[in-house]
């Protein structure tokens, strides 16, 4: 019978054990990541692409004095693992010295409870499930004349670390989603849904949205470039989070100089109404207690109340730059150092209905795509609306838009924003939708 | 023999199960990877992987599933549970999905290699790049030099219920080096060769035709002095486009445009539909006369070339837009079934254990008569050359665009004139394709590969190539993002 690395714990640390028990070097780690990933995509109403997939790989990082060296692998038998010690050892040893290399880390004491993680329903979820719930989805669209097109999952994930200093994690965890395109003659609508259990997702009420946005966005008007006030749904305004955790949020861009926060802790950056956290233990976040080095992660604030707090930190840059380890490790090797992957806005007091009745003129936007950066240190990105695009009049939705194009300064824009109360899951960030004065948009497409 | 026997369990159990068709791949890579960050190895890596993967069609409902253990009880488990995927997709469809016939294969194929990547070393490569990192930071101002070098390692077997057998191994070589410059209130960097480095098909040869070493300390230089270059204009101008930024603009309003799995919906919900229609095909006016694209999956050197691809079906080059006119897409044998269109081979995976689907192969634009940067620049008063791309995005009917380039010089009365930062140009598709006037020559043409191409859900990188030379475009909107 095949071993199953993703969700056999005694086989894992079996594994992980016989990495470090085959090295001679000075110090070593193993890192082992695996997944059982389910999804089911549907469009034009029927299931087009279904798929299980089964994969893991032990990373094995070997480390002489200041050298360090990274071989991986996916055959776990005796012999396979003693071979990827030995290719991570000759790395390790070609490798020049790295005098900011500060070792591996210890062991960084208790790990903080983030919850019950790992639903055995959602992991053993069987493709009949998905197939009903794309059924579900199936029914609302005919009602309405319209297509979908979208997903369904489910996961499993066993992340798993072992070094030579004591450090032992083992974590297991499960989760799903539903995406929602609604499709109809000149509009379409768009409704996601994150959550550690599938049974805790609705794939008839997420549909209805979908749906109810495409048929409320038919016949779709032009808007004319210019500034206007804009609400990102949850959808949206995580894509521009996204962009500044990668750029902002972790230690390497601050310590280069590129981030907005060089140079500024401790200073105002936007708005007196804007918390960014990360919180890996928030109850509808992921729940990943550690990092890739197998250091327990903390709560950090990055923007507290308006004001740069802190940034993302593994052991080479905690070292680096004489700064507490926030257990942000992405795994060795990366070019990016540490990031935060679980972004948490803190709510405003207002309704994102409430949001929308105060608009006077303005527009709302469900969904965003292909956002990129434009300039660095000033955060401009750019990027498209999509699957939702709606004007707003004397606050209420008046009518669908053709997607435009914006031009717009993350930074800039939450100093003039209002965040809605309500918190959502979107894929690994948590937080509100968000008003924003004077929203770029520089250019229209067709549809 | 043992994948032989492997390959035919899974196809029998499948078949037992009830697949009415059904392949199998096996598959093992191995990624070398070498990186130096301001003169020190910040990524010193070499990954493999292996497994197998089982694709099932049950009465027009495909299934799917893959594993990385390699026992018989895996094999069956896994080609099962493809035919029962396929059963639950059975009960949500309105389409029946039929297959084009691809034929029997029983076939070799391997990548021309000159230099086996094997015979240079690790500590060759990364003495290499130290070498290339130290030119880089010559220059006071560079904050950080990053330089890398990648060989990939490609093993892999197809075998089908229609009795195709087909082994392959690919090798794929590819460097670049980075130089970022922060100060003046800026952040400016360069990258070379083009965007994304010089990736292709081959041995180590790749990564001496990169140059490094003889370019770096230049790119460091340029990345200081876009520090205090001047803002690129906005308004309306022609520009000229280096070869790798046309690639780039090939790849995201032409690539992805014709693959017609988008065209067809099927990736309506995350990579988007195409504005490229069925209805349009043999009629649209995509580009001006002097645009001509190919899909040529046999291209040498480009980075997507392959003898078979991961449907069983062999390497060919099919147009896509002659002189202007949109004639072909790149279709499967799925796809290709519901639009009647050809077969050139484009269905990949990321690797042996993820879904194959319709990728961007090698879409080359093909020479022009250009014979230099000089010619191309001949005839323009007031423009802008850009090179390398910073940020590229485009709507998701692939028609709204804005590419950022890395650095740009003014063009005045047909000469390059001083330097300029953050050029960025914007418009829509076929109205962009229609004003291009001139296209460099063979001379000026690199088969510049994309490593990193991502499409479909989960998630999937593959590995394109877009050969095109530097090309000039009349009355383009320019400045976008920069008040423009």
């Amino acid at each position: 019978m095949a071993v199953d690395f993703v969700v056999d714990q005694t086989e894992v640390q079996r594994a992980l054990d016989a990495a470090l028990g085959a090295s001679k070097a000075d110090q070593t780690e193993a890192l082992l990541a695996g997944s059982e990933l389910a999804l089911t995509r549907y469009t034009h109403n029927y299931i087009h692409e279904s798929m299980v997939e089964r994969n893991w790989q032990l990373s094995v990082r070997a480390v002489f004095g200041k050298r360090t060296g990274v071989a991986s692998t996916n055959r776990l038998d005796g012999a396979s693992i003693a071979a990827v010690v030995a290719r991570a050892s000759e790395m390790a040893r070609l490798a020049p010295e790295d005098n900011d290399f500060p070792g591996l880390p210890g062991d960084g004491g208790p790990l903080a409870d983030a919850g019950s993680v790992y639903d055995e329903a959602t992991a053993e979820l069987p493709p009949e499930a998905r197939a009903e719930a794309v059924a579900e989805i199936v029914r609302v669209m005919r009602r309405s004349e319209l297509y979908a097109a979208g997903y369904v999952s489910s996961r499993t994930d066993t992340i798993a670390v072992a070094n030579s200093k004591g450090v032992r994690r083992f974590f297991r965890s499960a989760d799903s989603a539903i995406n929602i395109k609604a499709i109809g003659p000149s509009s379409s609508g768009y409704a996601e849904g994150h959550a550690r259990r599938f049974a805790d997702l609705n794939p008839d009420a997420l549909a209805q949205t979908a749906a109810r946005k495409a048929v409320d966005g038919a016949d779709p008007e032009v808007l004319k470039p210019g500034k206007y006030t804009v609400i990102l749904e949850p959808p949206a305004f995580r894509e521009f989070l996204g962009y500044l955790s990668w750029i902002a949020f972790g230690a390497q861009p601050l310590d280069q100089g590129s981030s907005f926060m060089s140079g500024k802790i401790g200073e105002p950056v936007m708005g007196a109404n804007v918390t960014i956290r990360d919180d890996f233990a928030h109850p509808q976040g992921l729940g990943i207690p550690f990092d890739f080095e197998g250091v327990p992660r903390k709560q950090i604030a990055l923007v507290e109340r308006g004001i740069a707090r802190d940034v993302a930190y593994d052991s080479y840059y905690a070292a680096k730059l004489k700064h507490p380890n926030t257990g942000h490790a992405l795994p060795a090797p990366n070019s990016y150092g540490p990031l935060p992957l679980n972004i948490v806005v803190d709510p405003g007091s207002r309704t994102l209905a409430e949001l929308i009745a105060s608009v006077e003129h303005g527009v709302l936007v469900s969904r965003t795509w292909y956002i990129r950066l434009v300039d660095q240190k000033q955060t401009i990105i750019t990027g498209m609306t999509r699957d939702g695009f709606f004007l707003i009049q004397n606050g209420r939705i008046a009518h669908g838009l053709k997607n435009m194009r914006f031009n717009e300064s993350i930074v800039d824009a939450l100093n003039r924003c209002e965040l809605a109360s309500e918190l959502v899951r979107s894929e690994s960030h948590v937080l509100p939708a968000v008003r924003i004065e004077d929203f770029n948009f520089t250019s229209g497409t067709e549809f | 023999m043992e994948f032989e026997n492997h390959a035919q369990r899974a196809l029998d159990t499948a078949s037992a199960q009830g697949a009415q068709y059904a392949d199998v791949r096996f598959g093992s890579i191995r990624d070398e990877h070498v990186e130096i960050r301001n003169g020190v190895v910040a990524g010193l890596s070499d990954a493999e992987s292996s497994g197998f993967s089982v694709r099932a069609l049950v009465d027009g409902a495909w299934g799917f599933a893959s594993s990385a253990s390699l026992d018989d009880d895996e094999i069956d488990r896994v080609a099962a549970l493809a035919v029962e995927i396929a059963r639950a997709s059975r009960e949500v469809q309105t389409h029946r999905i039929d297959l084009l016939p691809a034929g029997k294969f029983v076939d070799t194929y391997k990548t021309p290699v000159e230099i086996d990547p094997s015979t240079i070393s690790t500590s060759e490569r990364v003495n290499y790049l130290l070498n290339v990192d130290k030119e880089m930071r010559a220059t006071p101002g560079v904050t950080v030099s990053r330089a890398w070098i990648d060989v990939w390692h490609t093993d892999k077997l197809f075998a089908s219920t229609e009795g195709s057998r087909i082994t392959q191994n690919l090798v794929q070589c590819g460097s670049a080096l980075t130089a970022l410059a922060v100060g003046n209130g800026d952040v400016q960097d360069r990258q070379y060769p083009g965007t994304a480095g010089l990736y292709q098909t081959g041995g180590y040869e790749v990564i001496n035709a990169a140059k490094l070493l003889e370019n770096a300390r230049r790119t460091g230089e340029e990345a200081v002095a876009l520090l205090t270059a001047d803002q690129s204009p906005s308004g309306t101008k022609d520009i000229v486009l280096s070869g790798d930024q046309v690639s780039l603009q090939i790849h995201e309003s032409i690539g992805h445009a014709l693959e017609l799995d988008r065209v067809l919906g099927w990736e309506a919900n995350f990579s988007g539909l195409s504005f490229a229609t069925l209805d349009k095909l043999n009629t649209f006016r995509y580009g001006s006369d002097v645009v001509n694209v190919v899909c040529d999956m046999t291209c040498p050197k480009a980075l997507a070339t392959e003898g078979y691809d991961d449907e069983g079906t062999p390497a060919k080059s099919i147009d896509l837009i002659r002189k202007g006119v949109l004639v072909g897409y790149m279709a499967g044998r799925d796809t290709a079934a519901t639009a009647d269109v050809g077969l050139a081979g484009v269905v990949r995976a990321e690797y042996w254990g993820r879904l194959p689907m319709i990728r961007i192969g090698n879409v080359n634009l093909l020479p022009g008569d250009a014979g230099s940067l000089d010619e191309l620049f001949d005839g323009i008063e007031d423009g802008i050359y850009m090179e390398s791309n910073r940020s590229w995005s485009i709507d998701d009917k692939r028609l709204n665009f804005q590419f950022g380039c890395q650095i740009g010089y003014e063009i005045k009365n047909g000469k390059k004139g001083r330097l300029l930062k953050n050029p960025t140009y914007a418009g829509m598709t076929p109205e962009f394709w229609a004003s291009c006037d001139s296209i460099g020559d063979s001379s000026l043409w690199v088969a510049w590969g994309t490593p990193n191409c991502g499409k479909g859900e989960p998630l999937q990188t593959a590995r394109s190539c877009q050969g095109a030379s530097p090309a000039r475009f009349r009355q383009v909107k320019v400045g976008v993002g920069y008040g423009g």
